[in-house]
């Protein structure tokens, strides 16, 4: 692994720009922040430095786990697997919380051929956060603010002066950069990498009720009068799923096309939406929004899901309290489930 | 990598049975099973209860279980009602028409345990579906030895007369096995009596009684000559789990009960997010599970 020192970032753009589609996280003219290809074979790059104080709106899920996907076509006669051969593509600048995302879903879409044609053309360039931002809780949920070992193909670390620190992590990152001449730099840096990351963990605020949150959810001591009551406050909407970086329900649906031809896609689904789970009797093992929410929340957060991908199906991003109208995101819930007395079945605990 | 790829088949032929409920007739297209490398699926292999994904060209995919599994010819059958989008589709296809299964899916019902024992099967209106290969192959195995036949009773419950189904396989079982039918909706005295048989000399006779499958229970339990080591269940939730509890209150062990559950579906491969029930997914750890384990994942 080789650790370069550079002052001029946009030298490292320009030069990925070249041999990817390049795709860097912007500012629109309403202040919001969002991933945008921002060069291309035909267009000149036009970089700007990786927003290192904000995160972007969605995620970087859907450059892997599309939208809506074709994943057949039928002639009539036969059907065809729909492949996407994607150009190969960075990601500049991706978060420590995305990141862990991704490798979540690395390994849950591990077999998945649609995912994985995408996943496998793109390089990832990670980059550390240096303070907290608003909603996000990474460190409690081990997916931040630094860019965990092996999880970006180069991690990117903002030093002061504009300095930065470029990380090798993988082959692929060090097959990317192995044109340009960088001057390596000592190990020394990545111990003030470490300093810089400690002192940042330390600024988030306190969030106890988080891990308190977490414990209660596992601990059987909810009642489902509790959910019943959360969930007066969800709107269906899909506002957390669609944003989640984790969230990967899908619906499929088929687009039919003259002579009997058709395609079929899968498509974002939502676990809160109230047909989820409706089947064509109309029974629906979930039609309560009380057992939506907290199936919900157990997928994010239940101890079976754990023990399956080694963490936690939160990333700490915080984006799921940011767009909630409901107020029902990660933060509120927390609290209400820490502010809720031991209650079991519906029965009030007498010893609580 | 997964394979989300239907292969293609045709739909032979149908014959109706029940409400709004046929036997359907399908067969791999141009493939024979083991012939032809183009063949995507392991359909060599499909086990009692496993299932597959129907795809009806330009409207959807749905989940179906095997009323007989694919021979060498690539031809298996499966029982489906009229319930939804797919279903209606498929009730507009004529024989010829070309449509797409994916599968087996799932783990079905444990072979394992049954093995010889004496099993109880309690299914509800078209829960009998994913049973019959399994009967099929018991009853076939006890046909030799006459007093064996006490070794499998089958309790088959349906709403009213016009609701039973798999009319076929149940004549057939007629002579094999012990069967109690019990209908929500009894008929008049001057109706027909259900499942009567003319040739009652080789057959054992049917029961039928009005009233939920628990009020037959303790009769057919008292059938076997030694308690029954297993049980089988596959119907409406609120059935399967009153007769879960009940059985257990019998004597019997949770982890001797199975239920073939119902979910949604859309990719049967663990993906798609709808089917799973805490963190175990119905279309890979189930269809089939034991009352103990779905008891621990408080799933029914």
């Amino acid at each position: 692994m080789k650790i370069y020192l550079i002052n001029d970032l946009q030298r490292l753009q320009q030069h990925l720009a070249k041999n990817y589609q390049f795709h860097q996280v912007v500012t629109n003219s309403d202040g919001q922040c969002h991933w945008q290809q921002i060069a291309s074979e035909t267009t000149k790059p036009v970089v700007h430095d990786p927003l290192i104080y904000e995160k972007p709106q969605s995620s970087a899920k859907a450059f892997f786990f599309t939208e809506q996907e074709k994943v057949l076509v039928f002639n009539g006669e036969f059907f065809q697997e729909t492949i996407p051969t994607p150009k190969p593509f960075v990601l500049f600048g991706v978060q420590s919380c995305d990141l862990t995302a991704i490798h979540y879903q690395d390994k849950f879409f591990k077999d998945d051929p649609y995912y994985q044609a995408r996943r496998q053309q793109c390089l990832l360039v990670g980059l550390d956060c240096i303070t907290p931002c608003e909603h996000g809780f990474c460190p409690t949920v081990n997916a931040g603010p630094g860019v965990k070992d092996g999880y970006a193909d180069i991690i990117l670390h903002p030093l002061a002066n504009k300095q930065w620190l470029v990380i090798e992590q993988t082959n692929k990152g060090a097959q990317a950069l192995k044109d340009l001449v960088f001057t390596e730099t000592h190990w020394h840096y990545l111990t003030q990498r470490d300093l810089v990351l400690h002192q940042c963990e330390k600024e988030f605020p306190d969030d106890k009720y988080i891990t308190d949150g977490i414990q209660k959810i596992n601990s059987d001591e909810i009642s489902s009068e509790f959910w019943r009551k959360l969930a007066i406050q969800c709107l269906g909407c899909s506002g957390c799923t669609t944003l989640c970086p984790t969230c990967s329900c899908y619906g499929t649906r088929a687009i039919k096309q003259d002579n009997n031809h058709f395609s079929q896609q899968r498509f974002w689904d939502s676990c809160l939406y109230e047909g989820f789970q409706r089947e064509a009797s109309f029974n629906n093992p979930s039609a309560e929004a009380g057992t939506r929410v907290q199936r919900f929340w157990q997928h994010k957060f239940g101890d079976e899901f754990f023990t399956e991908f080694s963490r936690h199906g939160c990333v700490g991003c915080g984006r799921c309290e940011q767009t909630c109208p409901g107020v029902i995101g990660i933060h509120s819930v927390m609290k209400r489930l820490t502010e809720e007395r031991g209650q079991k079945n519906g029965q009030e605990d007498t010893n609580a | 990598m997964l394979n989300h790829i239907p292969d293609s088949i045709e739909l032979v032929d149908y014959i109706d049975d029940g409400e709004q409920a046929r036997h359907y007739h399908f067969r791999l297209l141009n493939l024979k099973i083991g012939q032809n490398k183009n063949h995507q699926h392991n359909w060599q292999q499909v086990q009692p209860g496993q299932f597959f994904m129907l795809n009806v060209p330009s409207v959807g995919e749905a989940p179906f279980t095997f009323t007989e599994p694919p021979n060498e010819q690539g031809e298996f059958r499966a029982f489906i009602r009229q319930m939804g989008q797919v279903t209606s589709a498929l009730f507009t296809m004529q024989r010829g028409d070309i449509l797409g299964a994916r599968g087996p899916f799932g783990s079905g019902w444990p072979l394992d345990k049954i093995n010889n024992n004496n099993t109880l099967i309690v299914a509800g209106g078209c829960g009998l579906a994913p049973l019959v290969t399994l009967i099929d192959k018991l009853a076939d195995s006890l046909m030799d030895k006459p007093e064996n036949k006490q070794k499998l009773v089958l309790v088959y419950a349906a709403r009213n007369k016009a609701t039973q189904m798999l009319t076929p396989e149940r004549a057939r079982w007629q002579k094999q096995i012990k069967i109690f039918n019990t209908l929500d909706e009894y008929p008049n005295a001057s109706d027909e009596y259900p499942n009567a048989s003319d040739d009652a000399s080789d057959e054992l006779p049917v029961t039928t009684v009005e009233g939920s499958p628990l009020i037959i229970l303790p009769k057919a339990l008292s059938t076997f000559t030694s308690p029954p080591t297993t049980a089988l269940l596959c119907g409406p939730e609120v059935m399967m789990n009153s007769i879960a509890t009940y059985l257990t209150e019998y004597g019997m062990a949770s982890d001797a009960i199975f239920l073939a559950l119902e979910r949604r579906m859309h990719c049967a491969v663990g993906l798609c997010g709808h089917c799973y029930i805490n963190h175990q997914y119905v279309c890979k750890s189930g269809p089939t599970f034991s009352w103990q384990t779905l008891q621990q994942l408080k799933g029914l």
